[in-house]
């Protein structure tokens, strides 16, 4: 018996050293990837200037045509993330802050995210791999049910986010494969589909009166001189429960309705989610808004 | 509970420390502390279906007592039949009755009579296939003489619920178990450490083969209408090796803790996708299911004996039988009915017991044979998974017609965001891993072993899925 004791003590060992191995390997490639994602682009990156900066989820992400604001002399990018929540929209643009973007406007989709504080764990993981470098991550993730185990387990947030950064993401990012995610200054554009939903039931969500991300970005952004818009981008005719952005106007004053520029279903490619025309009529009444252009 | 799950990791250690180190006086509190973690382990699907397994359990043993004991055959024979029925019973209710009674209503819908059928709001109890047929060859071998009842109930009931066979098999016999449990176990080292090597390699086949399988077999099957020739034939291949992995990769881990316990499991697997005909490939896949069929079925219906239109009769009824065990579901049983066609040309040409020796392959024309018969082989089991995975027989067949006339071999990106091709080199890589220790338990052991257990520990933590998760495919039934 005491011989198998020490045989398994030997195989939990190997276990653990496999799982500190390859944690290492898995973030040194992490952490020189590049043309990946946004993500990994702003936290591998150097001092960037930027006159607009746009964060959200796939509705800034397919909304806003950073060439636009371009084309009109204003350098911007669309951070905007699918799938994204505020908590990962925050923890972006804190790392920004931290690798000293000077930036001048933060554009930020603030709608139905509003309604949640959770993180998108199909987002989020794309943070874990650095959490181990980064004050800030660590910082932001401290608060979540399983910080400690995927700060303090080895490896454990590549198994457990296997299908965001796992052995794929690895074997590519080792390789410098390309995604379209940095393409059109980050913008993605969508186009109609025959089959998109163009039905959509909001009725049961509810804008949280003190967002807490949505208040972060706020105050990250007053901390650091950056112009602070918040706006809430269209949706398509048949949505239930259209309300809802009255009920955010009235808990957030200060974010802009822009819900109804665009409204036929024709520039929409799902109910959520404008085609690149409307998207483009979307980004022109913004910049006359805000920039004047 | 599953084996890969956190829970399990912490269980198991638990209970061999309390195995070897606290309750080891005797075989009566070996088995004792067995019993207790078996139903702790059965309750943590559902508590509640602990009552069936332990009426099942005191029927088994009960009607075994009173079979060995009556004096008239009259008296033998009622045991006998209260114990077959009340088994087969439960299982109809819980796994058959609403299919049943559907088709049934569908048939008289279908010629004009209005009927809807009362349908039970059960789930089916884990296991209830397994230990069904546990206790039923139990009181068959006693019935026909072959074994003695066991009087000791807490023995008697470990042979029903031991944990690592309880709700997968494989499917023990009283007379391979039962003696086992009958004697006080003492600790061996080499049995221990080929069990931690047999769940290791369970594991490389669960997480890195099966589950990955899967999510490239689900998007493919689940949206077959969209997909090629190509992605079609890549997503059989997938579910072959998905189900394979699965549920060897399951009996492997049963057999590996158990042998931490020192208590030796009936073979499930022996390497299945290298038999070089279908009658090899029943010897090789579900071995200790298989072999129930053929002694409880196959052999009383009268088995090979009686010419070999008997032969052909009682084949393709414990194939379409073994199909319907898989579920209630036509494609099982559509799945079974192939399978016994498959089986036809080696009864007629009496060549179903040719292969029985190991494969062996060198450099000459006979092993291109082999290699041939191997790989025809594969094909025809790959053409009856897809009956056995599609939700109905017609998209079974849809599926296979969209092979033939699709004609589109190239390479799809799929709805799970991968390309369908990006698994052939996965699964080549374990093929060659397995070939190389066909005439082993598993590859892990012998020389080198810890290397190559490090190595298996590399692949479940790099290429394992994880986030993904998915039960044992053979739970549900």
């Amino acid at each position: 018996m005491k011989r198998f004791l020490i045989y398994s003590t030997k195989i939990f060992v190997i276990t653990i050293l496999v799982a500190v191995v390859l944690d290492g390997i898995y973030t040194a490639i992490f952490l020189q990837t590049k043309n990946r994602g946004k993500i990994e682009d702003v936290y591998n990156s150097t001092p960037k200037k930027f006159d607009v900066v746009f964060l959200g989820s796939s509705r800034a992400n397919n909304h806003f045509v950073a060439q636009m604001f371009g084309d009109k002399g204003l350098k911007s990018f669309n951070y905007g993330m699918s799938g994204g929540h505020l908590f990962e929209a925050s923890l972006l643009l804190k790392l920004m802050i931290e690798r000293k973007y000077a930036i001048k406007n933060v554009i930020l989709e603030a709608d139905l995210n509003l309604s949640n504080e959770d993180e998108a764990e199909g987002i989020s993981a794309l943070f874990l791999p650095y959490i181990h470098n980064s004050e800030m991550i660590k910082e932001h993730f401290s608060t979540e049910d399983n910080f400690k185990e995927l700060y303090y387990i080895p490896f454990y947030r590549y198994i457990k986010y296997g299908t965001k950064i796992g052995f794929r993401e690895i074997f590519f990012g080792a390789i410098n494969k390309k995604t379209n995610q940095l393409d059109n200054l980050g913008y993605h554009p969508l186009e109609k589909h025959k089959n998109g939903n163009m039905k959509n039931n909001i009725a049961n969500l509810k804008p949280l009166p003190h967002n807490k991300y949505y208040e972060e970005i706020r105050s990250i952004c007053k901390a650091n001189n950056i112009n602070f818009i918040a706006v809430m981008t269209p949706m398509c005719e048949n949505v239930v429960g259209m309300n809802y952005f009255e009920k955010v106007k009235k808990a957030y004053p200060e974010i802009h309705n822009y819900e109804n520029v665009v409204v036929e279903n024709k520039y929409f490619s799902s109910c959520g989610h404008m085609t690149d025309e409307g998207a483009k009529m979307f980004t022109a009444r913004i910049i006359k808004d805000f920039f004047n252009k | 509970m599953f084996f890969n799950s956190l829970a399990f990791a912490i269980f198991l250690p638990i209970v061999f420390f309390l195995y070897w180190f606290v309750f080891n006086k005797t075989k009566s509190t070996q088995n004792a502390l067995l019993i207790v973690a078996s139903y702790y382990f059965y309750s943590c699907w559902d508590w509640r279906f602990l009552f069936l397994l332990v009426f099942s359990t005191f029927l088994d043993y009960y009607t075994g007592i009173q079979i060995e004991k009556g004096t008239t055959e009259r008296n033998r024979k009622f045991w006998f039949w209260l114990s077959v029925l009340t088994n087969l019973g439960f299982l109809g209710v819980f796994k058959y009755y609403n299919f049943f009674a559907s088709s049934f209503a569908e048939l008289l819908n279908n010629v004009g009579f209005k009927a809807s059928p009362i349908l039970l709001n059960v789930i089916l109890p884990v296991g209830i296939s397994f230990y069904t047929f546990h206790g039923l060859s139990y009181v068959i071998d006693i019935y026909y003489k072959r074994i003695k009842a066991e009087y000791n109930f807490v023995d008697y009931s470990l042979f029903v619920s031991y944990f690592p066979l309880l709700v997968a098999g494989p499917i023990e016999r009283a007379t391979h178990l039962l003696p086992q449990v009958k004697i006080k176990r003492e600790f061996d080292l080499q049995m221990a450490k080929d069990g931690v090597c047999q769940i290791i390699w369970g594991l490389v086949k669960k997480v890195v083969i099966a589950d990955t399988c899967a999510t490239y077999a689900n998007a493919i099957f689940d949206h077959y209408t969209a997909m090629n020739s190509f992605s079609l034939i890549l997503g059989a291949i997938y579910f072959a090796f998905q189900i394979y992995g699965d549920f060897s990769g399951y009996s492997d881990i049963a057999l590996g803790v158990s042998k931490l316990f020192s208590l030796d499991l009936l073979r499930n697997f022996n390497y299945p996708y290298f038999s070089r005909d279908i009658a090899e490939f029943w010897r090789r896949w579900h071995i200790s299911l298989s072999s129930w069929f053929r002694d409880y079925l196959y052999i009383p219906l009268g088995g090979s004996k009686g010419g070999l239109w008997m032969k052909i009769r009682n084949t393709f009824i414990i194939f379409v039988v073994s199909g319907f065990w898989h579920g209630a579901n036509w494609t099982y049983l559509a799945w079974g009915f192939i399978n016994a066609i498959y089986f036809l040309p080696l009864l007629l040409s009496n060549s179903n017991r040719n292969n029985i020796d190991d494969v062996k392959i060198s450099w000459n024309f006979d092993s291109v044979k082999v290699m041939l018969s191997i790989l025809s082989t594969f094909l025809i089991t790959c053409i009856a998974w897809v009956f056995f995975r599609a939700k109905t027989i017609t998209d079974a067949i849809l599926y296979l017609k969209r092979i033939v006339t699709n004609r589109d071999f190239g390479f799809q990106y799929l709805d799970n965001e991968r390309y369908s091709y990006e698994l052939l080199a996965m699964i080549g890589f374990f093929v060659l891993v397995e070939w190389n220790s066909r005439t082993r338990t598993e590859p892990l052991s012998g020389n080198k072993s810890t290397l190559k257990i490090a190595l298996a520990i590399v692949a479940i933590m790099a290429f394992g899925t994880f986030s993904d998760y998915k039960e044992f495919i053979y739970f549900q039934f």
